[in-house]
């Protein structure tokens, strides 16, 4: 009313009134500095008083984009000028190249089971390996991250293994996350500071905020883990990317917002998503620091993503890395990429900057790695996948009465408890007349009998 | 934010007498104290009551100072707590907050920007790391920028909803969908609700049955200080995420002796105002104050309303309830007291199509089908927007109610 409209109203009057005093009153000569102080005198702003009209339209100087930070060039050689952080080491270099590598082929398998009907659904990180592991591999273990639903490299450098990412993508008895709940690629896993993905877009980012909010008030971890929080180009034109941007800098809170511009939200392209210079540009707007970043340079990625967490914990406020990579696969298994952008393009993209190419290129003429030595990595990491494949596969769906778990915490609602009997007395009456639920009960550890006869 | 202004909004209260002099209020120490499920957080051995309550002090509080003290109790005892939103700094449009920046400092007791999923989802974030979370948002009817105003369903891609999903779609089932590894369940969402007298489209809304489907969260109403300090503070500790909607008229105009203790009252428990035998009347928040007034009205009518109530109702005995927590709600004492009364009201002030009564109707027709003697009546806003110059008309006031009871006991 009254609150809200009265207060608004007035603090736009005094803006307005304060503004267009100041405009009408300004001499035409001198810069803003040496004003008298009564001009100087805006309400909401620091800013110096000019006599020229003058409109911006983007952030920078002279009107040019955001420049992007690479280190090494698309052969795998530092561009010049291009510095390779110290600590990547032949063992660091090989262990980031090897959680790379691991990603593709599991894209290949889980993608390819999906198109036989064995997997409900899945979604591919072709393009992006870069991005994800060379963040990752630049954040602490313990940072708190959350993520959209392409980031399961993220998750496996922290030490998420196959087998918990294939009984997650089953949903089996062993689904360590949502234990059947979340469709596939919800991954989530409190031991390795991963938060629960969700499907609605961009949720986390103000989520994040508040994680990292919480992060510095804790006198055990103030000043040495930061909130990291994962989305698309296309989640950022959310109304909760706004907030979370808004919130991280106002509140400050340690967040670091990393964007993946892989130039594509499903069909529509990023520039049907915004006008401006990208995500990067809209940092500045909120007082962050930012930086943009080329996302197929797994070195560049790391080291920016490196320094943008030591800024954003030294001042305890959010930092923003835009990273630009390219969404080689479809946009999940329910997408066919092809309806809407040229196969030719895709194939240029994969063949001139495939990201994995590159810094195997780095490592073989550092002498770190070779053609036999790839071979056989990638046999090794091939049956691993398949032999964690076979056995998530053949494990059990959860027991049907965790259906009805964890809705709510401490005491049980009636209403659900008087559901599950329900459910119990039907699956007994027609469990075995009923030939979907026949079907079904038989795929569930204890074929749903501790909801038939649970026990006193 | 001048204080002037926040006063306007409150003199509506002039407009309903009964509330200030209502036989619900607790005015004693003595029955402030004794209220009933009234858990004292300091006392964990059981004793009787008197030794409980021994040296124990009460003060005579409005609503908003009640919702003051539990805050003021929430902060002292866990030092993870804290309050944010719109305005609360420099205590509150509502002066809910009064203080409290000054008493726990600006780190606990903040402001944050002017957005209600932005406060939605920082207050979930905070929770997910197992600290307190009490948000503010400013009015009840500005809750649906974090409620989940869009969905979009497509053939199984991501984008499920679009805007701010973060109450129902986020904290509902934040705890579910990760198999309890992470839970909001420390995040409290405090908001205004119910009309006002003059708050029209936007600072009268009772939205607490589009939440109704939201399983994974609590709503909580209270009627009172004495409740609003107790419910709250349950609120606050309850292991789920929890809506608590505070109704603004009787912020100033419910008073009460309050105690000055941390104490709670119990979630998803009813509470029986007035005992009786003859027909239930369901209520929670303002209304329940309206109920009271119509009972009066039954009992001795007014003059000009005298040849409307027929003599052989006026010594019918009216059961009123106080259903307190909306979700989830305690059917049992409901149930309890219609297959005693075999006749059920529900009031409540938002409209009736998808709103908590015809949730409770149902429920009741299905449990007390063979007691009860009349339909299930349910008197409730109208189905429109609240609007401005017609409120006399649209809400349900005691004469609305007073012919509800009429003919629900003449049916």
């Amino acid at each position: 009313m009254m609150l809200r409209v009265a207060n608004a109203y007035h603090k736009t009057q005094s803006i307005l009134a304060c503004r267009t005093r100041c405009v009408s009153s300004t001499p035409t000569s001198g810069p803003a500095k040496s004003f008298p102080k009564e001009h100087e005198l805006l309400p909401s702003s620091q800013s110096p008083i000019i006599s020229t009209l003058k409109f911006f339209n983007s952030v920078t100087v002279d009107g040019s984009q955001i420049p992007t930070y690479r280190v090494l060039d698309s052969a795998g050689q530092p561009i010049e000028g291009g510095s390779i952080p110290e600590e990547i080491d032949e063992s660091m270099a090989r262990r980031m190249y090897e959680n790379m590598v691991q990603l593709p082929i599991i894209d290949n398998l889980m993608y390819n089971v999906q198109r036989q009907g064995k997997l409900a659904f899945y979604m591919t990180h072709y393009g992006e390996e870069a991005t994800l592991i060379g963040s990752a591999a630049a954040l602490a273990n313990d940072d708190e991250v959350l993520g959209q639903y392409r980031e399961l490299g993220v998750l496996m450098w922290r030490g998420f293994t196959l087998a918990d990412m294939m009984n997650s993508s089953f949903g089996n008895c062993e689904d360590p996350c949502s234990r059947g709940k979340q469709m596939p690629m919800h991954f989530g896993s409190r031991k390795h500071h991963f938060h629960m993905i969700s499907s609605p877009l961009a949720t986390q980012i103000p989520q994040a905020a508040g994680v990292a909010f919480a992060l510095r008030r804790d006198p055990h971890r103030r000043g040495k883990n930061c909130a990291v929080v994962y989305f698309g180009e296309g989640a950022a034109s959310e109304g909760d990317f706004h907030a979370g941007m808004l919130f991280a800098s106002t509140l400050p809170s340690p967040t670091l917002f990393l964007a993946r511009n892989n130039g594509f939200a499903i069909s529509t392209p990023a520039n049907e998503q915004y006008y401006g210079d990208g995500i990067a540009a809209r940092g500045p707007g909120y007082g962050m620091h930012t930086v943009r970043v080329d996302g197929n340079d797994v070195l560049a990625v790391y080291n920016a993503v490196k320094e943008a967490r030591r800024l954003c914990i030294a001042e305890g406020r959010g930092v923003l890395v835009e990273a630009m990579t390219y969404r080689v696969g479809h946009h999940s298994t329910s997408d066919d990429s092809f309806a809407y952008r040229p196969r030719q393009e895709v194939e240029d993209r994969k063949r001139l900057d495939n990201p994995l190419a590159r810094f195997r290129s780095f490592l073989e003429a550092r002498g770190w790695w070779s053609a036999e030595e790839d071979d056989a990595l990638k046999a090794r990491v091939k049956d691993e996948v398949l032999r964690e494949f076979r056995k998530a596969e053949a494990l059990p769906k959860p027991e049907v009465r965790e259906l009805f778990e964890q809705v709510y915490g401490g005491e049980e609602p009636w209403i659900l408890k008087e559901q599950r009997e329900e459910l119990g007395m039907l699956l007994k009456k027609y469990g075995d007349a009923w030939e979907p639920w026949k079907t079904e009960l038989k795929k569930h550890k204890g074929a749903g009998k501790e909801l038939m006869d649970p026990k006193p | 934010m001048s204080n002037s202004t926040t006063a306007e909004v409150h003199s509506a209260g002039g407009h309903l007498p009964s509330i200030a002099t209502s036989s619900f209020l607790r005015t004693t120490r003595h029955s402030a104290l004794r209220m009933p499920g009234i858990h004292w957080t300091d006392e964990q051995e059981t004793g009787s009551t008197d030794t409980l309550i021994a040296g124990r002090e009460t003060r005579k509080m409005n609503m908003y100072q009640a919702v003051r003290d539990a805050l003021s109790n929430a902060l002292m005892r866990d030092d993870t707590a804290v309050v944010f939103g719109e305005d609360v700094a420099f205590g509150g449009v509502f002066r809910c907050t009064m203080g409290l920046a000054e008493e726990f400092g600006r780190e606990r007791v903040f402001n944050t920007p002017l957005s209600e999923q932005g406060i939605a989802g920082f207050g979930i974030g905070i929770a997910a790391m197992g600290h307190t979370a009490i948000a503010e948002i400013q009015f009840a009817d500005y809750i649906f920028p974090a409620f989940d105003q869009v969905c979009r369903t497509e053939t199984v891609c991501l984008r499920v909803s679009t805007i701010g999903a973060q109450i129902v779609n986020e904290a509902a089932k934040y705890r579910y969908r990760s198999y309890g590894q992470f839970h909001a369940g420390s995040l409290t969402i405090r908001c205004p609700s119910m009309a006002v007298g003059h708050g029209a489209h936007y600072h009268s809304q009772s939205p607490e049955g589009f939440f109704m489907g939201a399983a994974g969260i609590k709503i909580v109403i209270p009627r009172s200080p004495t409740q609003a300090k107790g419910l709250l503070l349950a609120s606050i500790r309850d292991p789920n995420p929890v809506i608590f909607m505070e109704p603004k008229i009787l912020y100033r105009s419910a008073v009460e002796q309050v105690p000055v203790d941390d104490y709670q009252l119990p979630l998803s428990r009813a509470e029986t105002l007035v005992r009786g035998s003859d027909l239930t009347v369901l209520s929670w928040g303002t209304p329940i104050y309206h109920c009271e007034t119509a009972m009066h009205m039954l009992a001795s009518p007014p003059g000009a309303l005298s040849p409307h109530v027929p003599s052989m109702l006026r010594g019918a005995k009216v059961e009123l309830i106080d259903l307190r927590t909306i979700l989830p709600w305690d059917v049992q004492t409901v149930v309890e007291s219609v297959n005693r009364t075999g006749r059920l009201i529900v009031v409540h002030e938002a409209g009736r199509v998808g709103g908590v009564g015809a949730e409770i109707g149902a429920e009741i027709q299905k449990r007390c089908f063979l007691k009860l003697n009349a339909p299930v009546k349910l008197i409730t806003g109208w189905d429109m927007p609240v609007p401005m110059q017609f409120e006399k008309f649209y809400m349900p006031d005691p004469l609305r109610i007073l012919d509800g009871i009429i003919e629900t006991l003449t049916y």
